[in-house]
């Protein structure tokens, strides 16, 4: 039995063997591509590799930052195009009188003994819009492009109104603007205050710092009006229209 | 016949991959001339069983002893800075290559020996 004696010590010596292999066999593979032990040449080649990585890399981060910028940049657009269509809508919000407004301006005091018609204080809001009023109020009333004033007569009296409510004595005309245009536009001679002088109507005139202007009771209904939209021309065509005989 | 031996390398090969343990990368090279004495100390015993002259003491006090001085030898020479690691990797070469052709002679031999046997003539 001479392959018994030498079957069992060999096998524990391949048994061995197999595990160094093996450890060997990992330890070589780390060992290999450890940085360390990679030939010059290699490294060099690695050296260009990663830096060629690395550029189109840097590329690509300043291509994605320009993109940012401009991304942000819209958005900053669209922001401020935003904020000017606030600026108009409250523009138009002013204009219209749907808001209140404050500033600096002009009072009209009327007392009730004063002889005043109607149509004199038509005359006093045109002469303050020529004067560059941007609000007028007469009592509480805004007056806007669709301001009428009239007045009203019943059996013992007759009263100036505004859109047709009666105006309560005394009238207060409220007028934003620059105050000493205001005034002059007034009191120039042969102006407004000079004619109502004839009557003998002095309305008192005060210049403020600061006053509001309330915004209308309520809005216009439009029924019939509506934007009018030219119609677009067709574009021309580029065939020649045929010629008429 | 030689089937128990080779299910131990496979047995070993297998428990080698399953061990988590790492060689440091620093040992790595003593480490391989170690495998290559142990690999010469199992071809001379591959060969000395062809020749009858397998002694299983040998073989195993030959297999660790050899791999721990090759691999103590290529580090001290690394320590003084004579390369010894050469001259280990052309020792154990060496005398592996001569155990490969003995293992190779004896085969033929045997061979030989066989197809005699089967023609019934004498060698």
């Amino acid at each position: 039995m001479t392959r018994q004696r030498w079957s069992v010590p060999m096998t524990v010596v391949f048994i061995l063997i197999g595990i160094l292999l093996s450890l060997q066999f990992q330890a070589q593979n780390r060992f290999a591509s450890d940085l360390s032990m990679q030939r010059t040449e290699n490294l060099i080649a690695m050296v260009r590799d990663l830096s060629e990585k690395r550029q189109k890399l840097a590329i690509e981060l300043i291509d994605l930052n320009s993109k940012l910028r401009a991304q942000a940049e819209s958005d900053r657009d669209e922001k401020k195009l935003v904020e000017s269509l606030k600026e108009e809508l409250t523009k138009m919000k002013m204009v219209n009188g749907t808001i209140e407004l404050r500033g600096p301006g002009l009072q009209i005091l009327i007392e009730k003994h004063l002889p005043i018609l109607y149509i004199d204080i038509i005359h006093i809001v045109n002469e303050l819009w020529a004067a560059g009023a941007e609000a007028i109020s007469v009592n509480d009333c805004r007056i806007t492009s669709s301001t009428a004033i009239f007045y009203t007569e019943d059996s013992h009296s007759m009263s100036i109104t505004v859109d047709n409510i009666k105006l309560e004595y005394p009238i207060i005309i409220r007028a934003i603007g620059e105050p000493n245009n205001l005034e002059k536009g007034l009191t120039i001679p042969g102006g407004i205050m000079d004619n109502l002088a004839l009557f003998n109507a002095y309305p008192l005139l005060t210049k403020v710092d600061e006053q509001t202007i309330p915004a209308v009771h309520e809005l216009p209904h439009f029924y019939f009006a509506s934007e009018y939209k030219p119609l677009e021309k067709p574009a021309a065509s580029n065939t020649q229209p045929a010629a008429r005989p | 016949m030689w089937l128990l031996p080779v299910l131990g390398l496979i047995i070993g090969v297998l428990i080698g991959s399953a061990l988590t343990f790492q060689v440091p990368v620093t040992y790595v090279k003593y480490m391989s001339i170690a495998v290559l004495a142990s690999l010469d100390s199992v071809f001379g015993g591959i060969r000395a069983i062809m020749e009858d002259l397998f002694d299983g003491t040998v073989l195993l006090t030959g297999f660790f002893t050899n791999a721990l001085l090759a691999a103590l030898l290529a580090y001290l020479g690394d320590r003084l800075g004579v390369d010894l690691y050469y001259a280990a990797v052309f020792a154990f070469g060496v005398r592996l290559f001569q155990n490969l052709a003995g293992i190779r002679h004896k085969l033929l031999l045997n061979y030989r020996n066989k197809k005699y046997h089967s023609r019934g003539e004498q060698p």
